[in-house]
This record gives C-alpha cells, structure tokens and sequence, in this order.
C-alpha cells in the first residue's frame, strides 16, 4: 500500500513534470515578493508571452517533423521592419517610404506576413527538395535573411536608423486591449496569440497535414511507404511556420512602436526552449499544443517573476539553463518509463 | 528512478531558494526594502557595454542612502526593454531612467508612463523632440556628440598657446592630419567638423594636410599615419584621430619614424579616455583625450528620477545640474591630459 503510494505519487511527478516546475517558480517568486500575485502581474505576463507563444507554435511544427528552424528570430526581424517601414505617420520628417500614401492597415501587415510565409516555404523546399538537413538549411537562410533585411534597412533614405514614428492604428494593436480600465482588460494582443494557439490546435489534431507532421516526424520511412506525400507536406508546414514568424514580428514592431534590423535575434532559441521544456521532443513526433503554451508560459514567468523579485540579471541566464535541462530531463523520464 | 527524481525536486527548489536569497544579497537590486524612500526603476540598453556599466554603477553609488534603484538588462532588445517597463508599472515604481535600446522607440514608452503617472528620465540615448514634447514629466540626460570635437580641438589649441614651437615652420598657421572614423557615422562627422571649428574659434589658422579614414581602428591608424608621414613628412604639427584607438595607431607610426625622443615631439589627441590612452598619456606619447563623463550622467539621472519619484519638479537647486528648456540636462565631456588623468580612471 506504502509502495502503491510513493510510486504514484512519483508518476504524478514525472507526468506533470512542467507543471511542478511552473508552480514551484510561482511559489518561490510570491513568498519573495508577495505583492507579485496580481491580476496586472498576470495581464503582464500574457502580453509578454503572447508574441514569443506565435514562434513557439511555428517552430513546434518544425520539431514535430523532427526538423528544427533557425531561422525564425531573423523572420521576425524581418516581418517587424517591412510592417513598420509601411505604416508611418505621414507627418514623421524621417520616413522610410518618404511619398508613400496612408496604406490600409491590412495591406503592411498581410505583405509582412506573405515574407514571413516565402522564407518558411524557402525553407521547406529547401529541405523537402535539395534533401539539406533542416539545421544546416534554416542556418543558411537565417544568414540570408538578416542580411536580405540589412540591405532593406539601408537603403535611402533610411540608411539603418531605427523606423519610428508608427501610425497609432497599428501601434494601437500592440499596445491596446479589450475591456474597461488598464486591470480587468484583455489585450488584442494576447487575443491574437489565443486565436493562433486555437487554430494550431485545430491543424495538429484535427487536419490530414496534423497527422501526416505527427507520422513523418515519428518514422520518416514508415510515412513514406505508407502513401504520405512527405515533401510536399513539409513544404506546408514550413511555410505555416513562416507566416506565424511573420506575424509575431508584426505584433513586435506594434507593441515597440519601431523596428530595427536587429529585432528578433536569438528569438528561435527561446522558441526551441519553450517548446521542449513543453514537451515537444526534439527528436519529433511528438508535442501538443497546450504543452507548448506551458514552455511559453514557464520562460514568461521566468523573465517576469526573477526581475521582479530583483534577480540579477546574469544569475537569471543560469537559472534558466537550468530549469531548460532540468525540465526535459524530468520529462523524458515519461517516455522511458513507457518503455 | 525514484533518487533521480528526489534529486531534480532538490535541484528546483534549489534553485528557488537561490533566487530568492541572491535578490536580497545583490547591493544594486533593492527594490522593496525600504518603504520610506522612493523607488526607481532603470532599464539599461545593455549590461555588457563598458561605458554603460560606468553609468550604472554611478547610479547605484548616488542612490545609496537616497533611493532603491532597481536596474535591469534590456539585453539590446527592445521588446524586452518594453517588457521591462510594464514590469516596473506593475510594481508601481515611483519614477523610470530608460536608456533605450531605440531612440525612435521611446514614444511608446513615454506613452506607457504617461498612463500610469509614472515620470521618465531617458539617459544617453536621446528620444525624439517630438516624444519629448509629448509631456512634461519626460527628462532627457545626455551629452552632445560634437562637443567631443570640440573639446579634442580645444586640447591643441591649449598646447598652441603654451608652446610656440608646436608651429614649425612659424607661418602662423596649424598644419594638420586627421584620422576619421567610419565615413558617415555621426560621431566621426561631428569630432571630424568640430574640432577644427574649435580651433578657428580660438582665432588659429589651419590648414589640412591629409583626411582619411581608419575606421576607428587602430591598426588601420598606423598604417594611414605612416603614408601622412611619408607624404609630409616634418610639415605635420598635429594630428586629431576621432577616437583613441586611431591616435594610438597614429602614435605607433611616429615612433618609428622617430618621434618622442631625443625632443622630437608630435602633439596627438584622441576622444574616449581608454585605458591605453590613459598608459599613453603617462608614458607622453598621446597629448590628450577627451572622456565622455559616466559618473555625472549616472548621478544626474539618479538625482532627477529621485526629485520626480518625490513629486517636485527638478531646479538646479535640488538636483545640482542646469535644467536646459525645462527638460534636458547635458553632462558635460572632460578634457584629459596628463596632469588630470586620474578623473578618467
């Protein structure tokens, strides 16, 4: 009966390893600084995760393939400067476009997502057809990318500056929310990155091509011989990828008012933590949607919770390295423990 | 299996605890501790930026006693620096210091702050005047560029009037070299056209023997400082570099062509204050060098976020620093010779 107990209780553990870990965290920040449980503590925290949430499910459908993408800091770099170097105000002295007319909203954004969406399908063909390993492949183009965006930035009569001066459409939809006052709202922001979890959720388990990533990424060989048209797949899911890159860097260059060459850099490293302290593997295969939002939210708590108990900032980057080989470890338990 | 798992609990709660414990023992994070003083958050555009570290630490150091500074890394993001900012708001700071990563991005923040009734003191990087404008508890800390030239110029125009023999040729008139810094950057142009309108200023003729660029590198520097020799040979009688690295490229190039011994003498003046400027000016080689002032610009910043966190507006009186159009202080840049170099140190 004792044994019947500890040994569930440390199944509960193994199976509920991030949750344990989440809690932990919040248990520790709140006995530090009590004041830091508070619904702006958590309004807070969903904004900031909400952007890093969108690369996350995009690079969680690389992973899933058994496939990794390195290139997606430097797409939302890239995304955040054309979006921005569209929409300024008309009367700022320094525009990137100096005769452009005051474009629709819609039109920056949606030509800001379709790059987005050509380098995932760059990416995806590169892959699928010139068979180049998915690291090696998004290495390259992540290079491409930055130095593509780079060239854009300079170009006259901008020359690098910073882009500033955004139209308050735009910014309004980085920086405004739904609901009454600043406390009990709900930012457009965070409703975004809900509505792309819902519709990655609805893709991973509800689509041919959730169950074609679920099966090449689980047995490439096994896919293939079972009818699966595995390139043309991965070309799909790369471009996915891509345009939820695209559309966080939008959502940046919103919620910063401005955009610079360097936004988004390292950006798909954290994405890769979050998914597989999430339980994405990286072997793939295997990931959902809801542990990937769990990764999403540990680092956001992380970020969040240390600085505002005061941590400093280099002791931050150690504890993060931790809790990343800390969390698979204990979540690989799972799977050989299966076994 | 059930050891593992004892050991990775461990390890978490572990590392819980060293959170918490390392928040209180870390001087520069004191949020919180002290309720009777007001609080002040800083958002620093990077932590690993040496002239920067110097500013932080100056407010750390002007904060004791007077306020708790909480200072955290934007790590050259700005999104991050935004996240820190919400950060701050929600732990109702009574006044921000935001160094920003982008200039153009400090709207959004002014924005933020407005909102919450929050006053900003932006440092070294300075917003648009169009943001700065957007209210009046924004306040800009800051130096200007050119007087960087300025003051390199003012340096030979001291060894000028103090030595008759710096001219040569004794036509009256200053014969120079310059050692630019990448073409079309703001400091090189500003350094480059200022600190020769310093010297016109001070009623002295020139006249430019070579311009070229090193790309504020030292290597580089030698080697253009060795064609300006080989071209002019003893004509030159100084040389201004737009920073230090370039001047002790410049300097390595006149040593072997036998300068600075046997009274062969070449005024050299850089900007920056490095450490090997400084070793430079001990040893007389380098003339002079001009320091951008992180103490003041970190104990400025301190004292206006600290009287705005109060709820007074910043005077000279109780800041100690001139309050220029109602919201900008400029920190100075120091003239660093010999004879003052242990200020740059």
């Amino acid at each position: 009966m004792n044994a019947m107990n500890t040994s569930s209780i440390k199944n509960f553990f193994t199976q509920n390893a991030i949750y344990v870990v989440l809690v932990v965290l919040i248990i520790g920040i709140a006995v530090s600084d009590p004041s830091f449980l508070a619904v702006t503590t958590l309004r807070d925290i969903l904004l900031q995760s909400s952007t890093r949430a969108i690369i996350a499910l995009g690079a969680a459908f690389i992973l899933i393939t058994g496939g990794v993408d390195l290139s997606a800091g430097r797409v939302v770099g890239l995304t955040a400067v054309i979006s921005a170097s569209m929409l300024q105000l008309s009367e700022y002295p320094q525009r990137f476009f100096p005769n452009l007319p005051e474009l629709p909203l819609i039109v920056p954004i949606a030509l800001a997502i379709l790059a987005g969406l050509i380098v995932g399908l760059i990416n995806g063909v590169i892959v699928a057809k010139l068979s180049v390993p998915p690291f090696i492949a998004t290495l390259g183009t992540m290079v491409i990318v930055y130095g593509v965006n780079s060239i854009y930035f300079d170009t006259e009569p901008n020359q690098s500056q910073p882009i500033g001066g955004l139209r308050k459409d735009f910014t309004e939809l980085g920086s405004g929310y739904f609901g009454l006052d600043g406390k009990y709202s709900i930012p457009y922001i965070v409703v975004i990155a809900i509505a792309v979890a819902g519709l990655v959720w609805v893709i991973f388990n509800k689509t041919q091509l959730g169950k074609n990533m679920y099966a090449i990424g689980g047995n490439i060989q096994a896919a293939k011989v079972s009818g699966i048209r595995v390139g043309r797949n991965l070309i799909y899911i790369y471009s996915i990828a891509g345009a939820l890159y695209g559309l966080a860097g939008v959502l940046e260059a919103a919620r910063t008012g401005g955009a610079t060459n360097n936004y988004g850099n390292m950006y798909e490293l954290d994405a890769i933590a979050a998914c597989v302290v999430g339980g994405v593997s990286t072997a793939g295969g295997i990931g959902t949607v809801p542990g990937v939002m769990a990764g999403v939210m540990i680092f956001g708590v992380i970020n969040y919770g240390l600085t505002y108990i005061g941590v400093n900032p280099y002791w931050q980057l150690i504890i993060k390295g931790l809790i990343i080989v800390a969390a698979v470890a204990f979540d690989i338990r799972k799977y050989l423990a299966k076994k | 299996m059930k050891k593992f798992t004892a050991i990775l609990l461990t390890g978490i709660m572990l590392t819980a605890v060293a959170a918490g414990c390392s928040s209180k023992d870390n001087g520069e994070n004191t949020g919180g501790s002290d309720s009777d003083k007001p609080t002040i958050g800083v958002a620093i555009y990077k932590f690993d930026d040496t002239f920067m570290t110097g500013v932080r630490n100056a407010i750390t150091d002007a904060a004791s006693g007077k306020a708790n500074v909480d200072i955290v890394d934007s790590q050259n993001s700005q999104p991050t620096q935004n996240d820190k900012v919400d950060l701050f708001i929600n732990k109702k700071v009574n006044a921000l210091a935001i160094n920003a990563v982008d200039r153009t991005a400090a709207g959004v923040i002014i924005d933020k702050a407005k909102a919450a009734d929050i006053p900003v003191v932006f440092l070294n990087r300075e917003p648009l005047a169009d943001d700065m404008n957007k209210w009046d508890k924004v306040y800009y800390v800051g130096a200007k560029a050119e007087e960087s030239g300025t003051i390199s110029g003012q340096l030979l125009v001291d060894h000028w009037n103090a030595n008759k023999a710096m001219d040569k040729n004794g036509d009256g008139i200053l014969q120079y070299v310059m050692l630019k810094g990448e073409p079309g950057h703001q400091d090189a142009e500003l350094r480059t056209k200022f600190s020769i309108k310093a010297i016109e200023d001070a009623g002295i003729k020139v006249e430019k023997l070579a311009e070229d660029t090193a790309m504020w590198d030292r290597v580089k520097g030698q080697e253009k400082m060795a064609a300006f020799l080989a071209s002019n040979g003893d004509k030159i009688e100084a040389v201004l570099a737009n920073n230090d690295d370039m001047a002790l490229g410049a300097v390595e190039a006149l040593k072997s062509a036998g300068y600075f011994k046997d009274n062969k003498f070449m005024p050299v003046v850089g900007v920056d204050a490095t450490a090997p400027a400084l070793q430079a000016l001990e040893e007389g080689t380098l003339l002079g060098t001009v320091l951008n002032d992180a103490k003041n610009q970190g104990k400025a910043t301190l004292e206006l976020a600290n009287v705005l966190a109060k709820g007074e507006t910043p005077t000279k009186d109780n800041t100690g620093y001139d309050i220029v159009d109602g919201k900008y202080v400029w920190i100075q840049y120091k003239k660093i010779t010999k004879d003052n170099m242990s200020e740059a140190k």
